[in-house]
């Protein structure tokens, strides 16, 4: 019948109130507690600091982006390089270069095959000197790339020139400088001086 | 206040009903920017991305040989290009140590004839040249904004262009393909154009294998440095790198193999010389020389008829080379062996009608099957050979892999000619064929049949391709079943026989190569002049195997029109030094005992 809980006791002096037909409670108006500032500021604070994490980020980004353009730049010039040394390479492996170099030292090509067993000394095969007078073979297999590039045994050719050329020009009988004394041979095989 | 709303739940409900609608609102806004409308949305955005789309190269694959030597390589080139419209407007200056003042420097004026010529200096023009392409392609047209100055530079003068910091030259990179070794394998590799189109050899044949793929990419670049904006890089197209061919061939033997068949071209006056050196066992090619051979960095050196590979594309009669092939298919067929006896005379009238006779006069002659071959009879060999059916002697050389084009598929190979079998076949053709004339052979057809009967009668497949090896390192290769033509008897006795070919043929001498039983045999072959005769000038050709006791090596030489030594004298010592060679090279055990010897005459 009402909606009020019959909690309260009947009073002594019964005496019939009015009672409305609808019977609510009052509001509360209780008052709210004040908003803390602690949760405001985190809040606030929150939203600054991502902003602010996002700005570093972007400016982290972008100087990220010219140290890989600095990057790229020395990467494209080092394997310019690279390739430089690469064709440099090749050109001075090519069999035509070798053989070039070997010839201007007076090798010749030899077909004859002739093995030395090391175990024995034993020889196998027939061996006979090689005849000189071949054809250079650079002109017989070609290569465009390596056209101009010096030998690297002309030098050496050049130092040990016959001697009769220098000692005509010296004008005075000098001895053979091209031809050093041989070594002394001590107990094992004397060994070239290399470079 | 009196009126309180009645209906809290309305107002809450109102407002959950506007806020579901302004949300809806949203919702549907972004259903149509994000899926209904993206494509035309991401088409105007890439209209106004900033960049062109930038090619990424895909650079073209390596060819390498069996070991691993690279043969050809792609590198990069540079196109030096300038915009005449602006060299004749703007004005260069730099700092120049002022004469005054060592220690200071000053902005001095640099003329356009100065900078021309600095310019030229570089890339091997005079300043005159370059002022001559500004000042023509302004007088085509005055706003003329690009003409070239030099192609192909290597990247020694793009860098020395570079340092010259002229802002109306502008460098375009040119991907180009380089040969280390020049004219080694020139003639197996081919060569591409200058837009990388690949014109011949393998180049072009393996094209598929070779070819990489340009991608494309456009990124959003900062406007002042040109730096790309992180996040902005769209790849439109994904760049391929081609795959690495490696092939069967030994570069070192190869440019050995060049060596010796170019002097010996020139030391006797021919026209061409092709030596093939296979592999007995397995018929991959080890070297495949055509002399002259073109050099792929230079293809214009050489002439058009030498650029490419007359091993594959150059048919001709084979001759007495063939004559092996016929006494193989004899033995085979068991119709004939090694002591087998006929009587040949020096000119024979074959029942047919057919009439032949053979290189030198002599009375009529007992020979065995082995002296037929060894002093290279006609006569006798078309005594043996009639006794064989023409349906089965063709059917032998079918097998042999004659007539048909080989595995290599080489670009513009040929397969021979046998004209269609014995229907095709005059009279004279029927007997002809026997000794190699009336039909037509390319090299490695002659030097894969007597891999056959080296290979105790298996013809291997040729191979010229040993793999490819694409980006992501998948290889394929070729099939490798071999098939039986003739048994493993009738291969060891037509060793032998060749066996005395060489030891007791005329170029004994010549072609001796100590340590090693070799079989080989000589053939000199006459040239159709295509109008039915013969030229003057003579094919001769050596094709054998070492060492015979198991064979390895199966080494053929053809060479056309020696005009200083007309015979087969020319080919001996190519075959002698190409063999020793390839023995040496591969450390071949030395064979035991001597060649059985074998009767000629009986």
């Amino acid at each position: 019948m009402s909606a009020l809980p019959a909690q309260s006791a009947p009073s002594p002096i019964r005496r019939r109130a009015w009672i409305p037909d609808i019977l609510r409670p009052a509001p509360d108006r209780a008052a709210r507690p004040k908003p803390r500032l602690a949760y405001a500021i985190i809040a606030v604070g929150g939203v600054v600091a991502i902003a602010l994490a996002q700005l570093m980020l972007s400016i982290a980004v972008t100087q990220g982006a010219y140290e890989i353009d600095g990057y790229e730049l020395s990467q494209a010039k080092l394997s310019r390089q690279q390739q430089t040394l690469a064709e440099d390479l090749d050109r001075v492996q090519s069999p035509q270069y070798l053989a070039q170099n070997a010839e201007a030292l007076g090798m010749v090509p030899n077909t004859n095959p002739v093995f030395l067993r090391l175990s024995d000394g034993a020889v196998l095969g027939q061996p006979a000197a090689a005849g000189g007078g071949v054809a250079a073979s650079a002109a017989l297999v070609p290569n465009a790339l390596i056209s101009g590039v010096p030998l690297v045994t002309e030098q050496s050719a050049g130092e040990t020139a016959p001697v009769g050329g220098q000692g005509a020009g010296l004008g005075e009988p000098v001895a053979d400088p091209v031809a050093p004394a041989p070594p002394p041979v001590s107990d094992s095989l004397p060994t070239p001086t290399t470079h | 206040m009196n009126r309180i709303s009645r209906h809290p739940m309305r107002r809450i409900l109102a407002a959950g009903i506007v806020l579901v609608v302004l949300v809806g609102l949203f919702v549907a806004r972004l259903i149509d920017i994000q899926v209904v409308r993206a494509s035309a949305l991401n088409e105007q955005a890439e209209e106004v991305r900033s960049t062109d789309p930038i090619t990424v190269y895909g650079a073209r694959g390596d060819i390498v040989d069996r070991n691993g030597t690279v043969l050809a390589d792609s590198v990069m080139r540079y196109d030096v290009a300038l915009s005449p419209k602006n060299a004749k407007k703007s004005k260069i200056t730099r700092d120049e140590p002022d004469p005054a003042d060592p220690k200071k420097t000053k902005q001095v004026e640099v003329p356009l004839e100065q900078t021309a010529a600095e310019l030229g200096a570089i890339v091997g023009l005079t300043g005159d040249q370059v002022l001559g392409i500004i000042a023509s392609e302004l007088a085509d047209d005055p706003d003329s904004d690009f003409a070239y100055v030099a192609k192909l530079v290597d990247v020694d003068t793009y860098e020395k262009v570079r340092e010259l910091d002229i802002p109306w030259v502008v460098q375009y990179p040119h991907p180009s393909r380089s040969y280390p070794n020049g004219a080694v394998a020139g003639n197996l590799l081919g060569f591409v154009s200058n837009e990388g189109e690949a014109q011949a050899g393998v180049e072009l044949g393996q094209d598929e294998c070779l070819a990489g793929e340009d991608g494309e990419v456009t990124f959003i670049p900062s406007l002042q440095d040109w730096v790309e904006i992180p996040g902005t890089e769209v790849v439109h197209k994904q760049a391929k790198d081609g795959g690495t061919l490696q092939l069967t061939i030994d570069s070192d033997l190869q440019w050995e193999v060049q060596r010796i068949a170019e002097a010996q071209r020139l030391a006797v006056g021919a026209q061409w010389a092709t030596v093939t050196v296979m592999e007995a066992k397995t018929g991959k090619l080890l070297a495949v020389a055509d002399v002259p051979t073109v050099d792929p960095n230079d293809p214009g050196g050489t002439d058009k008829e030498d650029r490419g590979s007359r091993t594959f594309t150059a048919p001709f009669e084979p001759g007495s080379t063939f004559k092996a092939v016929t006494a193989a298919s004899l033995e085979d067929a068991g119709l004939a062996n090694p002591l087998s006896q006929v009587i040949a005379p020096y000119s024979y009238d074959a029942p047919n009608g057919a009439n032949f006779r053979d290189s030198f006069y002599h009375e009529d002659t007992p020979y065995t099957l082995t002296g037929a071959l060894i002093d290279s009879s006609n006569t006798a060999t078309a005594k043996f050979g009639e006794q064989m059916s023409d349906q089965a002697r063709f059917e032998y050389m079918q097998k042999f892999g004659f007539g048909k084009v080989s595995e290599v598929g080489f670009p513009g190979e040929e397969s021979g000619d046998l004209h269609g079998g014995p229907d095709g076949w005059d009279n004279q053709t029927k007997y002809a064929t026997m000794f190699g004339q009336g039909l037509t052979t390319t090299a490695v057809q002659i030097a894969s049949a007597y891999q056959a009967i080296a290979n105790d009668g298996v013809r291997m497949p040729v191979q010229l391709v040993e793999g490819c090896t694409d980006a992501e390192g998948n290889t394929t290769a070729p099939d490798v079943k071999g098939t039986r033509v003739i048994s493993e008897k009738a291969s060891r006795e037509t060793t032998e026989m060749l066996e005395n070919v060489y030891t007791q043929g005329w170029l004994a001498p010549q072609w001796n190569i100590p340590g090693y039983r070799v079989a080989a045999k000589t053939g000199t072959a006459q040239v159709a002049d295509g109008n039915g005769g013969y030229l003057t000038g003579y094919l001769v050709s050596v094709s054998g195997y070492a060492p015979a006791d198991d064979p390895e090596f199966v080494v053929s030489v053809s060479i056309m029109d020696p005009v200083k030594m007309n015979s087969s004298a020319a080919s001996a010592p190519v075959f002698q030094q190409v063999m020793s060679q390839v023995l040496k090279k591969y450390r071949t055990t030395p064979s035991g005992a001597a060649a059985p010897d074998l009767p000629a005459t009986w």
